[in-house]
């Protein structure tokens, strides 16, 4: 089975994200609901359409809104979307070349996500969605190492 | 605020060499006046779903020198847009905005100055610290014909790196070149230099 996308590079998320995780955890009052529910039951077969919509999902309704947030954690949101951008960019010939299919689970699992986070009011649901990220950016590692490269 | 009456900075533009990011523009003068600047940028994202939002740079402002050192703000391969103004006082310029947006991936690498030396009969080189981005592709061969080329990756520069061990009455030789995994680019390589171990050449 060719496996699309062949790798991603997480590292420069995990670099900007380390710098504001601290801060952006602190500030999530809702510490016993989750929005990135049910990742962990994904299949491969599914791996690469739940990490376009989730990237989606970030780039529409999470890293939009930080007019509310301090100088230090919006760079650092700044940071992430921009480094969200080549994974993006990753992920789509992989749509493209009809490599990137969506089950119904699959559709299913984001659409969940997508109502976890309207369960919220959108700030709350965007400082929580943020602080995620890890869960995230682990579950991307977990499935897509990348080929070591040769010196 | 202060009524626009100070004229923007101009000719803004980036410099980049191994992966460190200077923002310069032409000074605005008025005699005998010290004129502070300010500096924001856009990444690509803010350039695409948040046009109107600009950052203040990591650099602290307000800057007192027509240049910025804004390797901190550029954290991802894409395209970065920056703007300058500038405020004497009460009076603050208009801002002025980089003419082309700026890729990392365009930075010049430069190959990294190297020390080979020996430590007895330990082939040793040292390579220069060139900040965290850049790691360093070494190849190193005894001076032989068709002598079989060896390569070590080395994270860090501004420490000494063991190679190999020498045979007395050889010579060794070694060449390096930066590498940046963010943008997957490699500089040329350094010159080549050796070291010899004195004393007879083993018999084969």
């Amino acid at each position: 089975l060719h496996r699309c996308p062949t790798a991603m590079d997480t590292d420069p998320v995990k670099q900007s994200f380390q710098a504001i995780k601290g801060a952006v955890q602190a500030n999530d009052t809702f510490k016993n609901v989750t929005i990135l529910s049910k990742l962990q039951s994904i299949k491969p077969l599914d791996m690469c359409c739940v990490t376009r919509k989730l990237l989606e999902f970030y780039m529409e309704r999470v890293f939009k809104y930080r007019e509310e947030l301090s100088v230090q954690i919006s760079r650092g949101v700044s940071s992430i979307s921009n480094s969200f951008l080549p994974l993006q960019r990753t992920v789509q010939p992989c749509k493209a070349r009809r490599l990137c299919p969506c089950s119904e689970e699959a559709t299913r699992a984001t659409s969940i996500i997508n109502s976890n986070y309207d369960q919220l009011e959108v700030q709350a649901a965007v400082i929580k969605s943020l602080g995620e990220l890890d869960v995230f950016i682990a579950w991307i590692d977990k499935h897509y190492h990348p080929e070591p490269s040769t010196a | 605020d202060g009524v626009a009456v100070l004229p923007a900075p101009q000719n803004l533009s980036v410099h980049s060499t191994n992966m460190k990011h200077i923002l310069t523009w032409s000074p605005v003068v008025v005699p005998g006046q010290t004129i502070y600047y300010s500096v924001q940028y856009q990444g690509e994202y803010e350039s695409l779903y948040l046009s109107h939002m600009w950052i203040p740079s990591h650099w602290d402002s307000p800057i007192a020198k027509p240049e910025c050192d804004v390797t901190d703000d550029i954290t991802a391969t894409v395209w970065y847009n920056f703007r300058v103004s500038a405020t004497l006082g009460s009076q603050t310029s208009a801002w002025s905005i980089l003419e082309h947006p700026f890729n990392r991936n365009s930075t010049v690498l430069t190959p990294p100055k190297t020390e080979v030396t020996k430590d007895g009969s330990h082939m040793v080189i040292e390579l220069e610290d060139l900040g965290p981005h850049l790691e360093f592709n070494v190849v190193y061969w005894r001076s032989e014909p068709d002598a079989e080329e060896r390569s070590k990756l080395i994270k860090n520069g501004g420490i000494s790196v063991h190679l190999q061990t020498m045979e007395p009455g050889a010579k060794y030789c070694a060449k390096a070149q930066t590498l940046v995994k963010a943008i997957e680019r490699r500089s040329a390589f350094s010159r080549v230099e050796c070291v010899e171990v004195e004393g007879e050449a083993l018999p084969l």
